[in-house]
């Protein structure tokens, strides 16, 4: 069995399953860039919107509550002397319905609530009663960031958050406000602030890897999910501690009220950080959340991941259809391999190729199958034409035997006769040949000498050449001259001649004991005479048609004298005629000019000359026609 | 036979460290004028490596209140304390028996400080403005300074933190350079957003941290006092050269202590502490704590300028330690 080196399936496989792979790497690695870029973008939208909402509300949240001693003090700077008790209970009120603020008071400056004291009523929350005292009892706050920082500036001031001891160390912010009368400073108005709502407000903001936190506007860590840092550290000093620059320049950003986006790599891990920050505007403080990128890029590898799943899948659906269709086509291409190769063994039995379906490969089949059938139908056509032709061969065999035994093959053919020698030759071109020659004694001293070429060849002519041999042997008996025979024998082979055959026939008549030879031409070739001096003469024409075309036909004869040594040379046209490979025939000039070697020769001789010189000249090229001669030198 | 010199080589050796070790250590309380931040790095590097312990004391450290630190000496509640030159001079000249073992800092760490916004330039440009001041040895430059410049200015109280100064409510501030001023940096605010006035740049340097101990002490026990300064200034040299566990250490003591700072602001401060001691003094170790005779007498006048002290004592009696 052929071994097959780069099998279709292969082919199949590479053709369409590595261009496959590229484009569906192509697809990945694309649908990767894009998306990656998209969902950073996304990304940076939904955090830019996230801090923003988160900020705003906080915003709203501690505007809402700086209401309460921008009012205080709005009211109080027009009120001449506020009722003490009123101011408390009104202070009260506000603690006890914002659980947001953990205390308020109205710091008067010393004496100027009244002349004659020092004010400074208090409200605080602890443990959920609402308590009340007087702050300038016990505490000499003029020097308290709290109360001279908004005295100093003449406006507004939100403290840096600070853990109060008095109210369970909690982070609380204080916002403040200066009063004035007759822009004479009077005191602070303040609102303490708990900021555990916020710590739970950031808590709840859930950023999928990453975190958020808060600063105050002087970079404080309010709100870190490492509490450690809350506080304790600023941006700055995490920017100073973890070496990063772009830390320092984001953290004035955020504590200048900036909004913004930036981005840092992580000091130990390497890893890129995008930082997004919002402003909260009432007390310049800044929310911000830090993802890293890889959290970001998580999304897109899980939707890529589930991309790449699909395409896998799709991809061996695809490669196993490729296999399956490649197996459905060279299943049956190998099935017909096979049976052609036993077919080419010689194996008619094949059996027929079944294959389903109607495409290319069934109609192969169908084809293959037709072409078995009409092989094994001309094999049998085959097998019987050569039983017949076996049949015909060995008849012709027969014939040809027959044909054989019909002209004298013995030499020499009269030994007891020393008056001349005769040799001659007859080689069929076929297997039964169409040439003759005779030779016999008409009577003691005079030998008919006969050379015939039959129209065509094979059976028919030999048949027509034994009935012309036999006609002129038959006639021979009762006439002894060549014309006679001639005309006779022409005569009776044109009856019933329907098969339009003729035979051109050369009769002589030698009478040995005194040379003379008297011939008769009916359409044959002249042949030569060989003078003993090595004259070379060709016998003059004679008048006759060949035989068996004209029944009517006039022959006459002509006579010449023989003389001692010499030859007679008669042959038919396969010798003049026989070709080489090319179609050049050897000519009448060729071949006297061979005759000038045979001056001397025996008939023997003569004739092995001729034939070698033939054979040189037609070398491969197949025999065309008969070839026969006769040779007979003269010897007295 | 040779085996057994061997063992009681060996035994001997043993012997030798043994009794090293249960060498009686002498039992020592040194008191630290503020709460442990790298300012004392040396002190506690020196006893978290066993210098002190290596001269044979037994260290106690303790952190004050500065103002409690000569008062914990006088009380004989420490054997050591550190303390601002300006502060036991004063109290020297008031007849108060302690000397001066170690001039551990050189150059005066308090500084003026001002937002370039406020267009503070140079000290004439105080003229007139808000300026916050520390109350007691934290005002003495200061107003030598002013003095100096005849600078008229609205001063008000100055706190721990400089909140005030961040939101512009004061146009100058005191401000410690290894503390404050950083503080004011890691604020989100640059350095070159800021004018800075170090008093020694005006011929006022105060030098401030020093070791005292009592004239008794120094005179009982000489040899002690040498050999705690000198392993006091080993636990420098360490600190200097082991920045990172150093920093490591002191903020474990600052953890223990609830001091609400951050690496950055300590890492600073010994930056700056160590500048401090290596002024005018060089890297080399061996000339670190002295207190030279003119910056004795150059502190003594600015506090005689200001009628904080009537007389100066003589300076071999102030100072006890090594000299160049």
């Amino acid at each position: 069995m052929t071994k097959i080196k780069r099998p279709i399936i292969w082919k199949l496989i590479l053709g369409i399953g590595i261009p496959l792979l590229i484009i569906y790497g192509t697809i990945l690695f694309l649908n990767f860039k894009w998306n990656t870029a998209s969902a950073i973008e996304q990304m940076k939208d939904y955090l830019v919107e996230l801090t923003g909402h988160n900020a705003a509300t906080l915003n709203t949240d501690f505007s809402k509550i700086a209401q309460y001693p921008i009012g205080i003090s709005k009211m109080l700077e027009v009120m001449s002397e506020p009722n003490e008790q009123k101011l408390y209970s009104l202070l009260s009120e506000i603690v006890k319905g914002n659980t947001s603020i953990n205390s308020m008071s109205v710091a008067y400056e010393p004496y100027a609530y009244n002349r004659k004291k020092r004010f400074a009523p208090y409200v605080y929350r602890e443990e959920g009663d609402i308590l009340t005292t007087d702050l300038s009892k016990d505490q000499n706050y003029c020097s308290a960031d709290w109360y001279s920082i908004p005295m100093l500036l003449k406006e507004p001031y939100w403290s840096e958050p600070y853990y109060s001891q008095a109210a369970d160390n909690t982070l609380l912010v204080t916002f403040s406000v200066p009063m004035f009368k007759n822009n004479k400073f009077i005191g602070i108005a303040s609102a303490n602030i708990c900021l555990e709502n916020l710590r739970k407000t950031m808590k709840s903001i859930e950023i999928m890897g990453g975190y958020t936190f808060m600063i105050s506007q002087y970079g404080t860590y309010i709100y870190h999910p490492n509490e450690r840092d809350i506080m304790r550290e600023t941006i700055f000093s995490k920017a100073v501690k973890y070496d990063i620059e772009a830390m320092r320049t984001y953290g004035r950003e955020m504590i200048k009220g900036e909004f913004g986006i930036g981005q840092f790599n992580d000091p130990i891990t390497g890893i890129k950080q995008w930082l997004v920050y919002s402003p909260v505007v009432s007390n310049s403080w800044s929310l911000a959340v830090i993802i890293p990128e890889k959290a970001i890029l998580k999304i897109v590898y899980s939707r890529i991941l589930r991309q790449m799943g699909v395409m896998v899948l799709g991809y061996l659906v695809i490669m196993l259809s490729v296999i399956w269709a490649a197996f459905n086509i060279t299943t049956p291409i190998r099935n017909l391999m096979k049976k052609t190769e036993r077919l080419a063994t010689g194996d008619l039995d094949v059996q027929m190729v079944k294959i389903r379906g109607n495409d290319e490969i069934h109609a192969l089949a169908e084809v293959f199958n037709k072409m078995v059938r009409d092989l094994r139908h001309y094999i049998n056509d085959l097998t019987n034409a050569t039983k017949a032709r076996e049949s015909v061969d060995s008849e012709l065999r027969i014939a040809r035997h027959i044909q054989e035994s019909l002209i004298p093959r013995i030499f020499p053919p009269f030994p007891n006769r020393t008056e001349f020698s005769l040799f001659a030759r007859n080689i069929p071109a076929k297997e039964v040949a169409g040439d003759f020659y005779d030779f016999f004694f008409l009577d003691e001293n005079n030998l008919a000498l006969i050379i015939a070429d039959v129209s065509g060849k094979g059976v028919s002519a030999s048949l027509f050449m034994a009935v012309t041999k036999t006609l002129i042997k038959a006639k021979s008996n009762y006439v002894d001259s060549p014309e006679t025979i001639m005309s006779q024998v022409n005569y009776d082979l044109c009856q019933d001649n329907d098969a339009a055959m003729f035979c051109t026939t050369f009769m002589a008549v030698l009478n040995v004991k005194t040379g003379g030879f008297k011939y008769c031409n009916a359409g044959h070739n002249n042949p030569y005479l060989i003078r003993g001096d090595g004259e070379i003469i060709q016998f003059e024409n004679t008048e006759g048609m060949a035989l068996g075309v004209m029944d009517d036909c006039k022959y006459t004869s002509k006579k010449i004298k023989l003389k001692k040594n010499d030859l007679v040379y008669l042959y038919t046209d396969g010798v003049n005629e026989a070709m080489d490979i090319d179609g050049n025939e050897f000519s009448y000039e060729k071949m006297v000019e061979f005759m000038k070697e045979m001056k001397t020769t025996t008939p023997r001789q003569t004739i092995e000359i001729t034939m070698n010189a033939v054979e040189v000249f037609t070398k491969d090229a197949e025999q065309s026609d008969d070839i026969t001669i006769m040779a007979l030198r003269y010897l007295i | 036979m040779t085996k057994k010199i061997f063992i009681l080589i060996i035994i001997f050796v043993f012997c030798t460290i043994f009794a090293e070790e249960n060498q009686e250590l002498q039992s020592i309380t040194f008191g630290l004028h503020w709460f442990p931040q790298a300012q004392f790095a040396g002190y506690i590097m020196a006893y978290e490596q066993g210098f002190y312990e290596a001269v044979g004391i037994d260290m106690n450290l303790e952190f004050f209140d500065g103002s409690s630190s000569l008062t914990n000496l006088r009380e004989g509640k420490v054997d050591f304390c550190t303390a601002w030159l300006s502060q036991t001079i004063a109290v020297k000249s008031e007849g108060e028996k302690i000397v001066n073992l170690c001039q551990i800092l050189q150059k005066s760490s308090l500084i003026l400080v001002a937002k370039k916004n406020t267009g503070i330039e140079k000290p004439e440009d105080m003229n007139g403005k808000r300026i916050s001041l520390w109350s007691g040895d934290f005002s003495i430059q200061p107003n030598a300074f002013f003095n100096k410049f005849n600078i008229n200015y609205e001063e008000v109280p100055q706190s721990y933190n400089i909140q005030a100064f961040l939101a512009d409510a004061w146009d100058v501030a005191s401000a410690m350079y290894y503390n404050e001023y950083y503080k004011i940096i890691l604020a989100g605010i640059n350095e070159e957003e800021l004018n800075t006035f170090f008093f020694s740049d005006y011929n006022l340097n105060i030098p401030e941290d020093g070791i005292y101990c009592t004239e008794d002490m120094i005179a009982e026990n000489p040899e002690l006092c040498q050999k705690f300064s000198e392993a006091t200034l080993q636990g420098w040299e360490y600190a200097f050269a082991h920045r990172d566990s150093t920093l490591k250490i002191v903020m474990k003591y600052c953890d223990e202590h609830q001091m609400q700072t951050n690496l950055a602001a300590q890492s600073w401060m010994l930056h700056v502490i160590e500048e401090s001691m290596k002024y005018n003094t060089g890297e080399n170790s061996s000339s670190w704590g002295i207190l030279t005779k003119s910056d004795y007498e150059r502190v003594a006048e600015i506090l005689q300028e200001q009628g904080l002290i009537k007389n100066i004592p003589p300076y071999l009696d102030f100072y006890g330690g090594k000299q160049k």
